[in-house]
């Protein structure tokens, strides 16, 4: 690719992904009259750090963020453990029904999640699980678990068959060709899922507005809405509720560069 | 992998158990600001040091979300003890039956002691099935110092406030600014109509949307909006504020006491005050006789599935106690108007340094609920709360909404527009069964 | 064990899941989309086939469809432009790629809230900084734009979904290939159409029939959108009118039937898309 155009187009792709939050950051740091004044300044007049101050001690945000990260953590733990096993069955095994299996996953995705809600309202509350933080990863497994399934196919799909019948046929057993051979291939695959699964259940509104009733065990797109509908809307405030949102997310996208990154497909696959 | 169903079960275990320790209270509430949170959640926390053995959930929710939560709690079998909800909701609630009196509370703060115009929400066969937690009207708010300058007089007819829109509407200053979204169209419409003397629907609940003042209404609300930002349709109601104090509009026709807190938080500080923002009593249109306003009252419903209503009741009584009630009403002095005479005329409460800045403001409101003139939404006569249960499904709707935009957006003629809508509410009502 | 039992056991975990949490509450679904029945209240009374029928029979419906139809096509077209060029830029080696990555994908890691907050400040007719740029007063939550507004949230939010499946299948495509093509003469474009585009197929395949599931059905953005003010009406898309049939006009019956009637639509494209697409893919 010509340097000219990856620079520009890199350039332009940085600045509609980025400016919107530096905006945000802008914001955060604004005094709430600057903020509404015409014409608006690119940036602060005067630093403050009084609407990050006021976000801490006037609501909950801390409790929410922490809730967040715990719920969609469990969520990605509990997804993956479920769904790699199964999608490598469903590529490596013959038994009845597997395509049969991989229908039902698609056809659940097409039913609007929202008209799911009140089933799985009573659903939950049956189980005892409306509001818990468990019953939130058990919506969430089981929503991310399709598309989890149907990508890890695909991923383990593009790995050939030779490899681990390569290292069965060296004498390796079933489980150590798997760890040793195929996840390692799939790896950048299960990283991706996991990545969407845990952006999944970050994101989510409306399971957690229905399933969840304590202010204390809210996550953050509750916790942020209600601050939004709020009858004082302190824009200072939410936009710096949104600046630290994206703290976990930086640490986590520095954890997982690493397994993104060129190389992994090239290795072993000479025929 | 095997760690997973054991911790699940752990989990399951641990979510069962905790739920059965204590008596546990559930409130849900609709003041999402955060010093009101804190207010009711030290409210809780106070009536559980004095009731051991009983625990209080409070969550505060937005509009939108509590009536979804609301159906879905019902519908699994599981209401909470305590809920805020619109007066139209708590009369269609205690038409199905779902709700249980609250006149233990009523007795307890004395029957002559809360204000008339508050037992009348949700009233029926002499027995209170909802009680307002605070009253608030609707406001005319507008631009004192423009006004003055203008040499502008208070608006009595509709022609007035027109034209004084009009003459604000000078210079990047528009004359007024309204909400576009449906449950404030739906508050604006209710209050036109009965200031205009009309009627939504008649004894057989046949809609009345031909009728000369609903015509006379739509016509209204096309002049006026011809002097509001555009994109007015947009534009919700806490932007109608910052539009006011940031100087965009000179009036809003549907502003509330709340808007004095946001005036002195957003307002440049030389103008957040009463001298530049004030109000004005709404004005008569052709057809009417008296201004109206709306009261924004929700009323504390409780609910007769739920685990604790006797421990619910209790928790009402010590949450109007004065030294409660009155940390609850200050967080929004201005808005949250105490329901019983002896908070109001109480000197801690006068002494409120807010309330001191805004007199003004809250004589309008006073003068709305003393002459009767103030009204929950959609409703013209306090009849219709019990005889017109539906009013919740129309609200929902967006039907009136939609009516309001054809004219005012649209620039349909108001008769077509009326005559779609009268269709659309027709066949809603009928599909109900409360039309023939 | 033979090697279908352990297949089986494998799968068994997510098949309980699914089955619990996903295939009963959408069977209830069904089941009461032939019923009349008050969202608030437990009676019902069976109507048959009466719910599909108002539905097809209601203005309303076909507008929402309408409205739905242009809001999913063009943002899975920007999605899928935008989210493929990001990946062929980001693949490229450059001082600094590690970072951009990171940032190319934020949009998508911020819950929709948070997206819709910012936008719809930065897009606020009076105080916003677009308009400011501009220089026109646009009303971008007002009629004429909202749905524009909404497409260009959607889009900032979601191409990164798009860029992160690509970009990691682009990351297994083994280099010989490309050398072996430009050792045949192919020129950049050549390349792409006849070496990545092939190997891009399969998640090519996933991303767009999900991209399209979950644009159609897509209720958090636009509803978001709504809230605190937005013209409603214009961006009222279909699950947002189911959304209001459930939850507003207390119809849980009609609002079931609506959501049967958006999945039968969905299932039939769908058969379309495996049908004209399908090559390698078992379904």
């Amino acid at each position: 690719m010509k340097r000219g155009i990856l620079f520009s187009g890199v350039s332009v792709l940085l600045f509609f992904t980025a400016f919107p939050f530096a905006w945000m950051i802008a914001t955060a740091f604004k005094r709430s009259h600057e903020i509404f004044t015409t014409p608006p300044t690119l940036l602060p007049e005067s630093l403050t750090l009084e609407n990050v101050a006021r976000l801490f001690e006037q609501t909950r945000f801390a409790v929410y963020l922490g809730n967040s990260v715990l719920v969609a953590t469990c969520t990605v733990l509990l997804t993956l453990a479920i769904a790699t096993p199964a999608a490598y069955a469903l590529t490596r095994f013959r038994f009845r029904g597997r395509e049969a299996i991989s229908a039902t996953v698609l056809f659940t995705y097409m039913f609007a999640p929202i008209m799911v809600i009140i089933p799985f309202y009573v659903l939950m509350r049956t189980l005892e699980l409306t509001n818990t933080r468990a019953g939130l990863v058990l919506a969430y497994t089981a929503f991310c678990l399709p598309f989890a399934l149907w990508l890890l196919r695909t991923f383990f799909q593009s790995i050939p068959l030779d490899l681990e019948e390569a290292a069965l046929v060296d004498g390796a057993s079933r489980p150590r060709a798997v760890l040793y051979v195929v996840l390692p291939l799939a790896l950048p695959g299960v990283v991706a899922t996991g990545t969407f699964t845990f952006i999944l259940a970050w994101n989510d509104y409306i399971f957690a507005r229905v399933l969840l009733a304590a202010d204390e065990l809210k996550t953050l797109p509750v916790g942020i809405a209600d601050l939004y509908n709020a009858s004082v809307v302190d824009w200072g405030m939410i936009m710096s509720a949104g600046m630290l949102v994206l703290l976990p997310v930086l640490a986590v996208f520095a954890f997982i560069q690493k397994y993104l990154v060129a190389g992994w497909g090239s290795g072993g696959i000479k025929g | 992998m095997k760690t997973i169903p054991s911790v699940a079960a752990l989990l399951l275990a641990a979510a069962v158990s905790s739920a059965h320790a204590q008596k546990v209270i559930r409130v849900w509430h609709t003041e999402t600001q955060p010093n009101s949170q804190e207010a009711v959640r030290n409210i809780a926390k106070r009536f559980e040091a004095k009731h051991p053995g009983v625990k209080v959930e409070v969550e505060a929710l937005a509009w939108g979300d509590l009536e979804g939560k609301i159906m879905a709690s019902l519908a699994a079998g599981t209401p909470p003890e305590l809920s805020h909800g619109q007066p139209i909701t708590c009369a269609a609630l205690q038409s199905k039956g779902l709700l249980l009196p609250l006149d233990e509370v009523v007795q307890a703060l004395g029957e002559a002691n809360i204000w008339d115009q508050v037992k009348r929400v949700c009233r029926v066969d002499g027995r209170q099935y909802g009680l307002v937690h605070a009253a608030g009207t609707s406001l005319l708010i507008y631009r004192k110092d423009l006004a003055q300058k203008l040499g502008l007089k208070p608006p009595r007819t509709w022609a007035d406030l027109v034209a004084n829109a009009k003459a604000f509407t000078t210079g990047g200053m528009y004359g007024i600014t309204i909400p576009g979204d449906n449950l404030f169209i739906n508050i604006l419409l209710g209050e036109l109509l009965k200031a205009n003397g009309g009627i939504f629907f008649d004894q057989q609940n046949r809609p009345q949307l031909g009728s000369k003042p609903m015509l006379e209404t739509l016509e209204f609300i096309r002049d006026l909006t011809r002097y509001a930002p555009p994109g007015w349709e947009g534009h919700g109601y806490l932007e109608t504020f910052t539009n006011l104090y940031g100087q965009k509009a000179a009036m809003m026709y549907q502003g509330y006491g709340r808007g004095a807190g946001l005036i002195e938080k957003g307002a440049p500080p030389a103008m957040a005050n009463a001298e530049h923002f004030d109000v004005w009593v709404k004005p008569v249109g052709p057809s009417g006789r008296e201004p109206a306003a709306q009261v924004d009252e929700e009323p504390w419903m409780l609910f007769k599935g739920s685990k604790n209503p006797k421990e619910a009741v209790e928790f009402l009584k010590f949450f109007y106690q004065k030294d409660n009630y009155l940390e609850y009403v200050q967080t929004v002095p201005i808005h949250l108007f105490p329901i019983t005479k002896s908070l109001r005329a109480d000197r801690d409460y006068q002494a409120t340094p807010m309330i001191q800045r805004w007199k003004s403001w809250i004589e309008v409101q006073e003068g709305y609920l003393n002459n009767d003139q103030g009204k929950p939404t959609l409703v013209i006569d306090w009849d219709d709360m019990n005889s017109k249960p539906y009013l919740m499904e129309v609200l929902g709707s967006g039907i009136l909404r939609d009516m309001v935009m054809d004219v005012a957006l649209e620039n349909k003629a108001p008769r077509e527009a009326a005559s779609r809508a009268q269709k659309r509410l027709e066949d809603l009502l009928k599909s109900k069964g409360y039309l023939k | 064990m033979t090697a279908a039992r352990t297949g089986w056991l494998l799968v068994l975990p997510a098949l309980l899941l699914l089955a619990a949490l996903t295939v009963y509450p959408v069977a209830y679904g069904i089941w009461i989309s032939f019923f009349s029945k008050h969202s608030f209240f437990p009676e019902q009374q069976f109507v048959g086939f009466g719910n599909y029928a108002a539905v097809l029979a209601d203005e309303e419906f076909w507008r929402s469809l309408e409205l739905g139809l242009i809001y999913s096509l063009t943002t899975i077209a920007l999605q899928l432009a935008i989210g493929m060029g990001a990946a062929l830029l980001l693949n490229e080696a450059f001082p600094g790629r590690g970072l951009a990555r990171a940032i190319s994908i934020f949009p998508y890691v911020v819950p929709t809230v948070v997206a819709v907050i910012i936008w719809k400040w930065l897009l606020n007719s009076q105080f916003g900084l677009v308009n400011y740029l501009l220089g026109i007063p646009i009303s971008w939550m007002g009629r004429d734009w909202i749905m524009v507004s909404l497409i260009i949230v959607s889009v900032w939010q979601f191409f990164p979904f798009v860029l992160l499946a690509v970009l990691a299948r682009l990351q297994t495509i083994p280099p010989e290939l490309y050398e072996a093509a430009t050792v045949d003469g192919a020129g950049a474009w050549r390349r792409f159409v006849h070496v990545t585009l092939p190997q891009l197929q399969s998640v090519l395949f996933v991303v767009v029939l999900l991209r399209s599931i979950w644009m159609f059905t897509k209720f958090d953005t636009p509803w978001l959108m709504i809230q605190g003010g937005g013209a409603e009406t214009y961006i009222r898309t279909l699950p947002i009118y189911t959304y209001q049939r459930t939850f507003a006009y207390y119809e849980a019956g009609r609002g079931s039937a609506m959501a049967v009637i958006m999945f039968l639509m969905l299932v039939a494209a769908a058969a379309l898309y495996f049908h004209f697409w399908r090559r390698e893919e078992q379904l």
